[in-house]
């Protein structure tokens, strides 16, 4: 903490109120793979990583810590070289195909022991980065930027959680279940993939999730606080056969009006899935929350690559015309559904 | 070496700054975006991203795409524009300033009038100590007209300092979209910039396969990243060689510093400074990192000020351009 304290030097009081991020070394604990292309990351940070909230994230690098040179080696050392020869340096760079940016992932999960702090993310393998995360082991060494974005909110008016999640959008609302459960609040997870074997969850044996969609607590993720889960698939091969919208409408038309009103839609996933998934919310006049995961250079809120189209809001300033965009990495990823100006 | 740490002072033609780094414009938003990440007293100067008299939204999403070793983007030149500019981001930097480092303040306009009208309000501010020309974006339209023709360019530098108070430092940033940069550095020098930065980042294009059509919404973006650091030193080189040094006008380089010997490239080939652009979104740490390791490499080189190793680089004195097989 000594040298990230020191590095807030340049920070004014006023702005204090950023939560405190930071570059730290993480140690992997496990990677375990979870179903087809999934993989469940176990990191585990030296000392009391900042506090962190459902729906934020952070950015790991994809490539070995310190970079292709083995700048951790050389830090605050002089190498030794004789000046008629070039410095000898590992340039991985120029070997193999590694991912130069972060890449983003959810919190799927958070704990706090006497050692430190360890954190889940839930990755799926599908680029260059993705597939250096997949071959990481016990042991290894990995950096990571965080914690980053805003959270979910859980409204004091409010006691029922609806958490939608489709394909690599399920792992902020394990966190989010985690937290809920201490909040006290009823909880149903509808958990969509395209099929079976992209499910990326812990089905309970002999607890096969329902395939007519009634909530059930056959997923392990939500049972261990007591929360029933729906599945659905596109190909019916798990669960009820369909989008996740339908398993999520039954259970809305049956809410009373009044329940409706204590209800909070949390949804994140694939674009369309949840720009569906808000229309229905609305058309039930439940609230809903959408996690927007934009592609994202920085996470930092300094790139402006991570836009997504935002209604203005009363006490904008400045002209706009009827939206503007705003940081999915820094005004989000969590936006209000009803905030969104869809595409 | 009398056992003393060698000096990372810069004089940029009156522009003094403790250190070489900058952050480069765009890649750290306006002030204190990375101020929990990157002690920002620490930077030799802090340049803004690109301010245009208006408020831009920008292009649409996606903007960014990675590139083996790069990155793309065509941000399109989002920026809150010069009134909230002046209003919420410049107080920040005037705090940012009394800490130590410079503030440079880039700026775009759609024409010579723009350009000036802007730059005339910069500079009428106090602790502003030098007004970029970013007149090499080629993520909005007739952007690059004015980086890539001497023609245009010459005059556009002399009006815009005109329009601006005489103390202030004028910087013109080179687009490498060129035929020969020396003569669109020349026509800076001659339109009266006291200082050049480049580069800006290169045009490029990355084709989705699937849907055969480009990655990125805007078509083109700019290529920045280590994929463009041997382009980008090239270039250096051949400034500070054929214009700069004679002209005794400065350079700030970028271009895929990531590291210190990226860095060190930089200098020994002509820079008096360095700017860390997408080196940024990956360790913010990294000006200040390189800074303290630049030290430690000057005085492995037996230099005790910084100056000394810039543009010591020794090229075969036969070296042609362009090199036949
Ligand atoms: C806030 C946020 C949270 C996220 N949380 C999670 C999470 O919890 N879990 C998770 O798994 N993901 C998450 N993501 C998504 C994750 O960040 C991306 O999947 C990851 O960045 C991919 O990196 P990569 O290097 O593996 O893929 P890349 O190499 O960047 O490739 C991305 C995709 O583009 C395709 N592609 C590459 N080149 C071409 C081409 N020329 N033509 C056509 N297609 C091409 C690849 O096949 C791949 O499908 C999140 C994203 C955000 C923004
Ligand atoms: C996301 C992004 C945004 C940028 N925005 C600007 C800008 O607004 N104005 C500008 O003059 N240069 C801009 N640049 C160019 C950088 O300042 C720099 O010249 C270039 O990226 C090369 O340096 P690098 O390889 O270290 O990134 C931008 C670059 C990136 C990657
Ligand atoms: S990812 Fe850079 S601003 Fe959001």
């Amino acid at each position: 903490m000594g040298a990230i304290m020191s590095a807030m030097g340049s920070l004014p009081a006023n702005v204090s109120t950023i939560p405190m991020r930071c570059l730290v070394g993480a140690t992997v604990v496990f990677n375990e793979p979870i179903c087809r292309e999934h993989f469940r990351l176990r990191l585990g940070l030296p000392g009391r990583f900042s506090p962190t909230k459902p729906g934020q994230f952070v950015q790991l690098g994809c490539r070995p810590p310190g970079g292709g040179q083995n700048q951790e080696a050389l830090l605050g050392q002089c190498i030794e070289w004789d000046t008629a020869i070039p410095p000898k340096l590992t340039q991985t760079e120029l070997c193999e195909e590694l991912a130069l940016l972060r890449r983003p992932f959810s919190l799927a999960g958070r704990g706090d022991n006497a050692t430190g702090t360890w954190i889940d993310v839930i990755h799926r393998v599908v680029g260059t980065g993705t597939q250096w995360l997949a071959h990481l082991a016990a042991g290894d060494r990995v950096d990571l930027i965080g914690p980053l974005g805003n959270q979910f909110e859980l409204p004091d008016d409010k006691s029922l959680g609806l958490l939608v999640g489709g394909g690599v959008g399920l792992p902020p609302m394990f966190y989010l279940a985690q937290w809920m459960h201490q909040a006290g609040w009823d909880v149903v997870g509808f958990v969509g993939a395209t099929t079976r074997d992209l499910l990326a969850v812990t089905c309970n044996s002999g607890q096969e999730p329902d395939p007519g969609g009634l909530p059930t607590h056959c997923i392990e993720e939500f049972s261990q606080f007591n929360f029933p889960a729906v599945v659905t698939t596109d190909d019916g091969s798990q669960g009820l056969m369909g989008r996740v919208t339908d398993g999520l409408e039954p259970l809305l038309r049956g809410l009373s009006v009044p329940r409706r009103r204590q209800a909070v839609v949390f949804v994140c996933g694939p674009q369309a899935m949840m720009q569906a998934t808000a229309h229905l919310a609305q058309a039930y006049g439940v609230d809903c929350q959408v996690c927007l995961e934009q592609a994202m250079a920085c996470g930092m809120g300094t790139c402006q690559s991570c836009v997504v189209k935002i209604h203005d809001q009363p006490g904008d300033i400045g002209e706009t015309g009827d939206w503007r965009y705003k940081l999915a990495c820094t005004d989000g990823p969590v936006f209000n559904a009803q905030d969104v100006a869809w595409a | 070496m009398n056992g003393e740490e060698p000096s990372l002072n810069v004089n940029l033609a009156g522009l003094k700054l403790a250190n070489p780094m900058m952050t480069a414009s765009g890649t750290c938003g306006y002030c204190f975006e990375y101020a929990d990440l990157l002690d920002l007293s620490r930077l030799g100067a802090f340049v803004t991203k690109t301010i245009t008299a208006k408020p831009r939204k920008g292009n649409e999403a996606y903007r960014i795409v990675e590139t083996r070793g790069g990155m793309l983007n065509a941000i399109g030149l989002a920026n809150v524009g010069l009134e909230v500019f002046l209003k919420e981001k410049l107080p920040q930097l005037r705090q940012l300033r009394a800490s130590g480092p410079r503030i440079i303040v880039n700026i775009a306009g759609h024409d010579a009038n723009e350009f000036a009208e802007l730059a005339t309000h910069v500079s009428a501010e106090d602790d502003i100590d030098a007004i970029e020309l970013n007149v090499s974006c080629p993520n909005v339209a007739g952007g690059l007209d004015f980086g890539t023709n001497p023609d245009l360019l010459e005059p556009l530098v002399a009006k815009v300092r005109q329009s601006i108070t005489p103390n202030i430092n004028l910087i013109v940033k080179l687009s490498p979209n060129v035929g020969d940069i020396c003569q669109t550095a020349r026509a800076a020098i001659n339109g009266g910039a006291n200082i050049l930065s480049m580069i800006n980042t290169y045009t490029a294009l990355t084709v989705d396969v699937y849907h055969r059509r480009p990655r990125l919404a805007n078509g083109t973006g700019g290529l920045s990243g280590p994929a463009i650091r041997p382009l980008a030193v090239y270039l250096v080189n051949r400034v500070y060689q054929n214009v700069a040094r004679q002209a005794n006008v400065p350079i700030i380089a970028m271009g895929g510093i990531q590291y210190w010997q990226d860095a060190a490239e930089f200098i020994l080939a002509g820079a008096s400074a360095l700017a860390v652009g997408t080196g940024l979104f990956i360790n913010p740490a990294t000006p200040t990192n390189i800074s303290d390791q630049l030290v430690s490499w000057l005085s492995k080189l037996g230099y005790n000020h910084l100056e000394q190793a810039v543009g010591s680089l020794q090229m075969p004195t036969a070296a042609t351009d362009t090199h036949s097989q």
